[in-house]
């Protein structure tokens, strides 16, 4: 890729950094990971629209950049405009906090799924059951009743043609063919490929997981209005009361499941 | 029926579609006031104003503060105000806030208070409603400093 550093943020950032790998490494320096990332379409100028660095971060990192697209520019970097804050950053909106705390969950199933890999036998009822419990667990839990807020309210407030959200839905696609294949694996009795997609989902999800708590809810929180941060919660209640108490069921099969293996809750899901 | 009551008191809603539309004339900030009254003793929580909306409960002293009130807190909202440490009979005041929650169905609460400790005696009866209301809805409160900056703004837990 051969172009300016002004046309470059205009590029999805796998090609800028392929065209230009010591920008992954800038991007790094800033703790915005976007090397590991498996999906890499956004474009470099909402990257770093999203991150919202401090300013004298963000020039630094800029003028690093361009220096890397353009060796030997000398013209300034321009700056974004910075967008007013809706909520004047006002941390952590109530129905965001609620998505966050069913991450937690997911994350703590997610910490599980080595253990089952290493110790259910698909041979067995018990085995094959506890793998299916499992995938119980990421469709109701996770797929239905996380996502029916998530995808289909939160998402909602935001423009479709954000690459950021389309990254979002294409890790949730990948997700369910994960989950697709560790039930076509579990009817087969398949041992090897349901832990091979078993292990792929739970590291999908942590990565996944890490993208939207840190980076993805903090710019949208930071974009939503009072009002909308009203409605989204009554929408969310309304889920919570359509759902009933099978969330809480499904909680309750990860918790036994760690008493009775004595798998303490990892830290980032605590 | 002309109204026969204190002037103060009586019930004024000024929303219309234009008021917020309205070009800015250089020199000049348009209110962005929608009702009367807007003491929280005056106030009907049940007036129409109310009924679904995002409410901002302010103590007296921070529209003076705070340059920007109007454009940056008002704008869109129902309002009340109220000063915690010299206004009378405050448990009508939890009574009023909690109204809000179960049977106007408010949208969000913010809670405006100034940063001096006789100022969180205001979060603190809009605590204590929200915590006995049956219906939740999310609650901010914004801290402003005596010189006219915001301290603190945050979502609290409900």
């Amino acid at each position: 890729m051969s172009t300016s550093f002004e046309m470059s943020l205009d590029h999805p950032i796998k090609d800028v950094i392929a065209a230009h790998p010591p920008i992954g490494v800038i991007l790094g320096d800033f703790q915005i990971g976007c090397v590991d990332c498996s999906v890499g379409t956004c474009l470099l100028k909402d990257i770093v629209d999203i991150h919202h660095l401090e300013p004298e971060a963000e020039r630094d990192m800029m003028e690093r950049i361009a220096r890397v697209v353009e060796p030997g520019r000398t013209a300034p970097v321009p700056l974004r405009k910075r967008r007013p804050f809706a909520t004047g950053q006002a941390g952590t909106s109530p129905p965001i906090r609620k998505l966050m705390t069913e991450h937690r969950w997911i994350l703590r199933w997610a910490a599980l799924i080595p253990h089952v890999v290493e110790r259910a036998d698909l041979a067995t009822a018990e085995g094959h059951q506890l793998v299916l419990n499992g995938v119980e667990f990421i469709r109701s839990y996770a797929d239905q009743f996380h996502h029916a807020k998530e995808e289909d309210i939160l998402f909602g407030y935001f423009s479709p043609d954000m690459d950021i959200l389309k990254a979002m839905r294409t890790d949730h696609e990948t997700a369910r063919g994960h989950v697709r294949a560790i039930v076509a694996a579990v009817e087969q009795r398949d041992a090897t490929a349901a832990g091979k997609h078993l292990l792929a989902y739970a590291d999908l999800l942590r990565d996944h997981i890490r993208k939207e708590d840190e980076i993805l809810y903090p710019w949208m929180d930071r974009l939503l209005l009072d009002a909308q941060v009203g409605q989204m919660y009554a929408q969310f209640a309304e889920v919570d009361r359509h759902f009933g108490g099978l969330p809480q069921q499904l909680e309750q099969f990860v918790a036994k499941l760690e008493t009775r293996w004595g798998i303490p809750p990892p830290q980032d899901a605590s | 029926m002309n109204f026969q009551g204190c002037p103060g008191s009586k019930m004024m809603d000024l929303r219309t579609p234009q008021a917020a539309a309205e070009p800015v004339a250089p020199g000049s900030a348009p209110s962005q006031l929608r009702q009367w009254p807007v003491q929280l003793h005056l106030i009907s929580p049940l007036a129409p104003y109310f009924k679904g909306a995002d409410v901002v409960l302010t103590a007296d002293c921070v529209a003076y503060a705070l340059g920007g009130y109007h454009t940056d807190h008002l704008q869109d909202k129902a309002i009340a105000i109220a000063c915690p440490k010299l206004d009378s009979n405050q448990e009508v005041y939890v009574d009023k806030i909690r109204a809000w929650f179960d049977d106007a169905n408010i949208n969000t609460l913010t809670v405006m208070i100034m940063e001096v400790p006789c100022c969180r005696g205001l979060s603190a009866l809009a605590r204590r409603a929200m915590e006995s209301a049956t219906r939740k809805v999310p609650v901010k409160e914004i801290i402003v400093g005596i010189n006219g900056e915001i301290r603190q703004s945050e979502w609290l837990t409900l």
